[in-house]
């Protein structure tokens, strides 16, 4: 005799099923708004944070429509031109200060506008007080409901199927029957995929399908260190020196303007700041005294000795051998921000690795950023045919040079 | 001085007593492996498949697991930074590369301080930034690892220390009893070195300074004594002769002063800008060397005709413009030959030079007495400005051996030279080192004559050292220190001065002979003296004629087979014959690498059914060696040729038993050194022995790959021998005849920025090998060793191929069905050579990037084919597809791989070593494709510098390491797109351009430029 029953499974089917699906739905999320927020717009702007060097971007969505905020992101001084005057008033407060054009998709400049509104609703939750510390993760909450919803329903099931079979069990005792004889679950269940080899059909595929589309995103995670964030032989704060201390960036990675590498900063950069300041705010004498130690210095009599170590810092942003990256070229012609590829290290502390590093993420830099051609002179020329090849008030990407060809990179 | 190590660790650096315990112990933990498989293996024979699979998955599992976890990368900064470097920033200090052979003044490129790469020093008068392959390899050298680490005392480590004390307390005592002291170096063109051994010799009067050159230059430097009472050779102007004849002197890779004279060489054979006048070169020789081949004309002669040939040449020239005739020999078949370089040298007379390749001072009088008549000097020779880097004294050495025979020599110290090997009778030098009190050695490596030595004090590598060099009187050039001391060695001043009690410190005392602007100096590495005053005039005394051709008439002609011994364009004398670069450098003439072998004419080979790889025994002067045959067109037929630089037995890895030694068969007479002597041939029982060559084609079969033409035809028609490619295609029923381009059916790319491109002229491409070499360095090529070049593996990025021409008739070979295309392929026996450098053609066009599955292979929008290594997959279609036959697989995982640690220490297995490679060119893996890129990483910095400083890219501010390295500058690359640009300038295909395989209209960025010959119409 059958001892399963066909509703209680299909439940329990549907619920594996739903679970797929929202697996599913989260490995194709649309463009994430809160990322582009992040990478494109952070330099110049908050949300709800006051002005940075842009406006605050609080409640802008209820400041002005999307077509209009599209519009500026691609290329402000369109918009400012057509004779706006919200725009025009707008260049104007701002000291006229010129804001990057963005060669983003209309969807991607929508996330970002999503993105800003959920912060907008929450930024004053968040002045309040630490109570809304536990709505930081988007996804989390929806995971939490899906979990007691199963615990329910896989409650729920239990206990029907508990009833059936009490209920079947006074059936037969009321008409005499004999009790049948005990099955093993895995024999059960052998039987039961039997009878329904294309629900057990379905299963398969579903999982199979499930299974690479997890694996490809856990494959293509690897050797990916977004956030990698190791011990360092020193506890060196950028945010004591960096943040509060306001030193530039380009005060110890002096590298970053001239050649390949930022570089760590030697020891006697240290001692510049540290041959005065012995003591700092937070670790007291401990960790400055491994300055002097590599040094082989004397903070009593201030005298060097000959026994230099090297401080072994361990190196967090770790590119291939096999592409070529080089600092001054972004720094120094291309005027990026120190921040876009390192994020806001003034508040981070320990040094992290900001942005994922892989060659997607360079590339869609590339397509996205117009390259700095005016004021110079190698680009003269260059820059008139370009424009004559691309319309006069086109945004010449780094793309749009070659900039995504192979050999820039990989040599 | 320095005593560094290198730690795999800070465990190790500390030895901590768990490091020590772990050290040997591969494993940390006891892993049972063994007695399982043992425990099975009792019980079953076979290996169970269950075990098998556990084994493997658990692997598989770790070897997966191992891989996904990132390793933690150390970034280790200065502690304090030196105010000239910045990491990732390349440093250039100018230098001079003098190894007792060969002289060039470099600027040294370093990254974070270690020198990769050497380049020319423009600034030079005398080279003017030309470089040679052994220049170009010598950066490798500094990474030796058979470089010894340390001084050694009776083949035992050492301190300096210890070795201070021992010889100087051994010096007094010898001083002591008035016992000699004798120094054999080879030349010194040092000022200050050879200061320092006067002082040397001031505290020590029995020393005797004895110079000794392993090729010799003796004769010439006597003969010029003799006739004009200068004892040295002179300066030469190859660039203000319009006729140069040459007997056997190989003065493009060898002779003397070779890049100085490539250079000059180029200039006056280069006919750009509109220029309608070469000079013409007409070269006597034995066998065919890189100059012969180079040559308008080129006569075969056997070492003993040379003398004959110049003393009737003499005459001719004497006959001619009224000069005293001598007695000579009759010229038999040379006679007409002899007449038509006579009528050329008078005709061009004041504007004439004649060069010999000689020991004997007697011929040397002669070429210096034609010399003379064709009023050469002052013209393109120069006495006043002596060439001083070859002042190796025969007699000299001659009177040294027999001292130390007779035991008179108390103390040897032996600098710069290696006369265990260089030596013929380098056993009877062995036996009468070993009763000298003193040897003290000063080479870098524990070589054939260190090793017999009681001391060794090993020198730095020129990149490591102090000091100066005056190449031509006049001309001092610097060496600085690129790099502290990678070991604990010691300049071989420093500690000549040590024990001479001057001080140690070496680097002041030369500071204190240029003090006026000693930065400067440095910084130019080069500056020129004030000349001392007017140029004295030059009176020859032709008694020294007569003399000359009683000489001449002595050397009787031998009946049987002559052997005359010669430098090759990679290894020359053997000094860096333990550098895989230049033993993996194929011949300009044979293309074979690594070996020497015996040269044989076609004729003699015919005759004697010798084969190519067929063992011979040679014997000459009572030696005898095993020799693989090597056919080789152009050799004169009765006379064998045999290559010095091999043999080596106590080199390093790479060197030792490639080869056989030719130094045993050179012979040291009354009248000097000699390099030819009469011989015996057997052909031996050995089995074949394969010889390596990079090419096995030696004709052009009847194709046009190198285009050709004469002067006068030149003159007459500028497109002479480059007639338009044209098609003929179907225009209905009609035959229409097209330009290749017109029937493409590819769309073209644009360049709106930069179009790169590159000219190559083949009228000034002598075929030296120091771009291949350059493009090694600069490209981390991999050196591969001669089984893999054996199968055509050879990785190198730029090749110049030598094609010979054939005396069969060129329509024979369009016809294979016949059978007759076979005949092509014979070169002729005295055959015409053309060299060709052939690197990647960057079409625009490329068959390569349309038969890539992946699109590793591709087009940059600045004329580039670019190769993206970390997306090739390896499946080699780019290679079969390309027309051009450039693109290089990698075959096995090189880098770091033990099995080619013989071939390559420096890349292969030594942590050290692998410092010379370029930190902006990634190395290659295993499976993938590889080949030129055009220096991209230089396009990419030169670039980046011009926006930089925000100005526009000047032409000429890039250039690729061939270009640079190039003697004749008969390479340029440069800008399309640049109107300016000197590349634009050399693009005439009305003229002499061309594109190597037009009509198949890949649309290459690399073009050639016609060979044009000077050449009577009725030779071409």
């Amino acid at each position: 005799m059958k001892t399963f029953s066909l509703p209680i499974f299909s439940l329990r089917f549907f619920v594996a099923t739903l679970f797929c699906f929202l697996s599913i739905n989260n490995g194709f999320a649309q463009p994430d708004g809160e990322a582009l927020f992040k990478t494109n717009c952070t330099q110049c702007h908050s949300v709800g944070k006051g002005v940075v060097i842009g406006p605050d971007l609080k409640d802008v969505h209820k400041r002005r429509p999307q077509d209009w905020i599209i519009k500026w992101v691609h290329n402000s001084q369109t918009v400012v031109k057509s004779g706006d005057k919200y725009a025009v008033d707008l260049f104007n407060k701002f000291n006229k200060t010129v804001m990057t054009p963005f060669n983003l998709k209309d969807e991607e400049i929508k996330s970002i506008v999503a993105y800003i509104k959920t912060e907008s609703e929450k930024a004053p939750v968040a002045a309040k007080g630490p109570a809304a510390g536990a709505e930081e993760k988007k996804g989390g909450n929806t995971f939490l409901y899906l979990l007691i919803a199963a615990v329910v329903l896989y409650v729920v099931i239990r206990m029907v199927s508990r009833v059936q079979r009490a209920m079947e069990k006074v059936l037969r005792h009321r008409h005499g029957l004999p009790e049948p004889v005990p099955v093993k679950a895995t024999k059960r269940f052998v039987t039961w995929a039997r009878n329904n080899k294309k629900l057990v059909a379905v299963i398969l595929i579903v999982l199979f399908v499930l299974g690479n589309v997890k694996g490809w995103y856990l494959l293509a995670g690897i050797g990916i260190s977004q956030g990698y964030q190791p011990d360092q032989p020193i506890a060196f704060s950028h945010k004591i020196h960096a943040g509060d201390n306001g030193i530039n960036c380009k005060y110890c990675h002096f590298g970053a303007e001239k050649g390949k590498t930022a570089g760590v900063p030697p020891a006697n950069v240290c001692m510049n700041c540290h041959k005065f300041i012995k003591e700092g705010s937070i670790t007291g004498k401990e960790e400055i005294a491994k300055i002097y130690k590599a040094l082989d210095y004397n903070p009593e009599t201030q005298t060097y000795g000959p026994n230099k170590k090297p401080i072994q810092w361990v190196r967090v942003h770790n590119l291939p051998d096999l592409s070529y990256f080089n600092h001054s070229q972004h720094v120094k012609v291309a005027g990026v921000e120190c921040e876009t590829c390192h994020g806001n290290m003034a508040e981070e502390g320990v040094a992290n690795q900001y942005a994922p590093l892989t060659m997607g993420w360079c590339i869609d830099c590339h397509r996205r950023t117009p390259v700095k051609m005016e004021g110079n002179h190698y680009y003269d020329e260059y820059h008139k045919k370009l424009l004559a090849k691309f319309g006069s008030d086109s945004l010449i990407t780094v793309e749009r040079i070659g900039g995504t060809e192979c050999a820039r990179c990989h040599y | 001085m320095s005593d560094k190590k290198y730690w795999k660790g800070i465990e190790e650096l500390h030895n901590d007593a768990e490091f020590v315990r772990l050290k040997n112990n591969e494993f940390f933990e006891h892993l049972p492996v063994s007695e399982q498989l043992e425990k099975k293996a009792q019980a079953n024979d076979v290996t169970p498949r269950r075990d098998f699979l556990k084994f493997m998955g658990f692997s598989v599992a770790a070897a997966t697991l191992a891989a996904c976890e990132a390793p933690v990368v150390k970034s280790i900064p200065y502690v304090v930074k030196p105010e000239e470097i910045y990491p990732g920033i390349a440093n250039y200090y100018a230098s001079t590369f003098w190894d007792g052979y060969d002289y060039c003044p470099v600027v040294v490129k370093t990254r974070e301080g270690r020198p990769i790469k050497i380049e020319g020093n423009e600034l030079s008068a005398i080279t003017r930034g030309g470089t040679n392959a052994r220049t170009q390899a010598s950066v490798l050298s500094l990474y030796d690892s058979a470089r010894l680490k340390s001084p050694m005392v009776n083949g035992a480590p050492s301190s300096w220390g210890t070795i201070d004390s021992t010889v100087t307390a051994k010096l007094s005592e010898i001083a002591g009893k008035n016992g000699n002291i004798r120094i054999l170096s080879s030349t010194i063109i040092s000022p200050t070195t050879k200061k320092i051994i006067e002082e040397f010799s001031k505290k020590y009067p029995g020393t005797k300074h004895v110079t000794y050159d392993s090729i010799s230059y003796s004769g010439m430097i006597k003969a010029n004594s003799e006739s004009f009472g200068i004892a040295a050779l002179p300066s030469y102007r190859f660039d203000n002769a319009e006729v140069i004849v040459s007997f056997g002197a190989d003065f493009l890779t060898n002779w003397i002063s070779p890049i100085e004279f490539a250079r000059q060489y180029g200039e006056g054979r280069k006919l750009n800008d509109g220029k309608k006048k070469m000079s013409k070169h007409i070269q006597f020789e034995p066998t065919l060397s890189v100059t012969g081949s180079n040559a308008d004309k080129r006569i075969p002669v056997k070492p003993t005709q040379q003398p004959v040939a110049i003393a009737n040449l003499y005459n001719e020239v004497a006959r001619q413009t009224g000069g005293m005739a001598i007695a000579a020999p009759d010229a038999g078949e040379l006679k007409n030959e002899i007449m038509e370089a006579a009528r050329h040298l008078v005709a061009a007379k004041g504007k004439a030079l004649v060069v010999a390749r000689s020991n004997s001072s007697a011929v040397q009088n002669l070429v210096n007495g034609i010399n003379v008549l064709l009023e050469s000097y002052g013209n393109t020779i120069n006495l006043n400005e002596a060439n001083l880097t070859k002042q190796g004294d025969d007699a000299g050495l001659k009177n040294l051996l027999a001292e130390l025979k007779e035991g008179k020599v108390s103390a040897l110290f032996i600098y710069g030279c290696n006369p265990s090997y260089t030596l013929p009778n380098a056993e009877e030098f062995n036996t009468a080192l070993k009763r000298v009190e003193l040897t003290v050695s000063f080479s870098d490596r524990n070589d054939e004559t260190a090793s017999n030595c009681k001391f060794i004090c090993s020198d730095h590598h020129y990149l490591e050292s102090w000091g100066d060099a005056e190449a031509r009187s006049g001309h001092i050039s610097f060496m600085q220190p690129t790099i502290a001391p990678l070991f604990g060695t010691r300049q071989f001043q420093e500690s000549m001065m040590t024990w001479a009690g001057i001080g140690n410190n070496y680097h002041e005392y030369l500071q204190q002979n240029y003090a006026d602007g000693w930065q400067a100096k440095l910084k130019d590495g080069v500056y020129q003296k004030q000349a001392d005053g007017a140029s004295s005039s030059i009176k020859f005394s032709s008694g020294v004629l007569t003399a000359a051709a009683t000489g001449i008439s002595s050397m009787q002609p031998v009946g049987g087979m002559e052997l005359v011994l010669y430098e090759k364009t990679g290894l020359g004398n053997g000094n860096q014959a333990n550098n895989p670069w230049l033993q993996e450098l194929p011949d300009p003439i044979s293309r074979v690498t690594w070996d020497n072998y015996l040269c044989v004419s076609p004729k003699d080979a015919r005759e004697k059914g010798w084969n190519n790889n067929n063992v011979v025994t040679l014997k000459a002067n009572g030696v005898s060696k095993d020799v693989p045959v090597y056919i080789q067109p152009g050799q004169t037929p009765g006379v064998v040729a045999l290559a010095f630089g091999y043999g080596r037995t106590n080199c390093g890895k790479v060197a030792d038993n490639v080869g056989v030694n030719a130094f045993a068969f050179a012979r040291l007479t009354d009248n000097g050194m000699t390099y030819w002597s009469p011989c015996e041939i057997q052909k031996s029982t050995k089995d074949d022995y394969m010889l390596a060559a990079t090419q096995m084609h030696h004709t052009m079969m009847g194709r046009a790959i190198v285009k050709e033409t004469t002067l006068e035809e030149y003159i007459r028609k500028p497109n002479a021998g480059n007639p338009p490619v044209v098609i003929p295609v179907h225009k209905g029923h009609e035959e229409e005849i097209l330009p290749p381009n017109k029937v493409n059916l590819w769309d073209s790319f644009e360049t709106p920025n930069h179009h790169w491109g590159m000219s190559i002229d083949l009228n000034s491409c002598i075929g030296c090998g120091a771009c291949v070499v350059a493009c090694t360095a600069e490209n981390n090529v991999h050196t591969v060793g001669k089984a893999e070049i054996g199968r055509s593996r050879e990785m190198h990025w730029i090749r110049i191929d030598r094609y010979y021409s054939s005396d069969a008739d060129p329509k024979e070979g369009v016809k294979p069905d016949t059978g007759q295309l076979k005949k092509m392929e014979e070169p002729s026996d005295n055959p015409k050579v053309v060299f060709q450098p052939v690197m990647c053609q960057h079409c625009n066009h490329a068959p390569c990037e349309t038969v890539c599955p992946v699109v590793a292979t591709n087009h940059s929008s600045e004329g580039l084919n670019q190769m993206a290594y970390n997306r090739c997959i390896g499946t080699r279609y780019c290679a079969n597809n390309c027309p051009y036959k450039v693109r290089r697989f990698n075959w096995f995982q090189y880098d770091g791989n033990e099995k080619f640690a013989n071939v390559n220490p420096a890349f292969h297995t030594n942590e050290l070593s692998r410092m010379v490679l370029n930190p902006d060119v990634v190395v290659r893996a295993r499976g993938v494709m590889e080949k030129c890129s055009l220096c991209v990483q230089r396009i990419q910095e030169g670039k980046l510098t011009a926006k930089k400083e925000s100005r526009k890219l000047k032409d000429g501010e890039i250039k690729t390491a061939c270009m640079q390295a190039c003697p004749t500058h008969a390479i340029v690359f440069g800008d399309y797109n640049n109107t300016e640009s000197e590349l634009n300038k050399m693009w005439k295909p009305e003229e002499r351009s061309y594109h190597l395989l037009e009509e198949l209209d890949v649309q290459p960025n690399v073009f050639y430029q016609t060979k044009v010959r000077n050449v009577e119409p009725k030779e071409s």
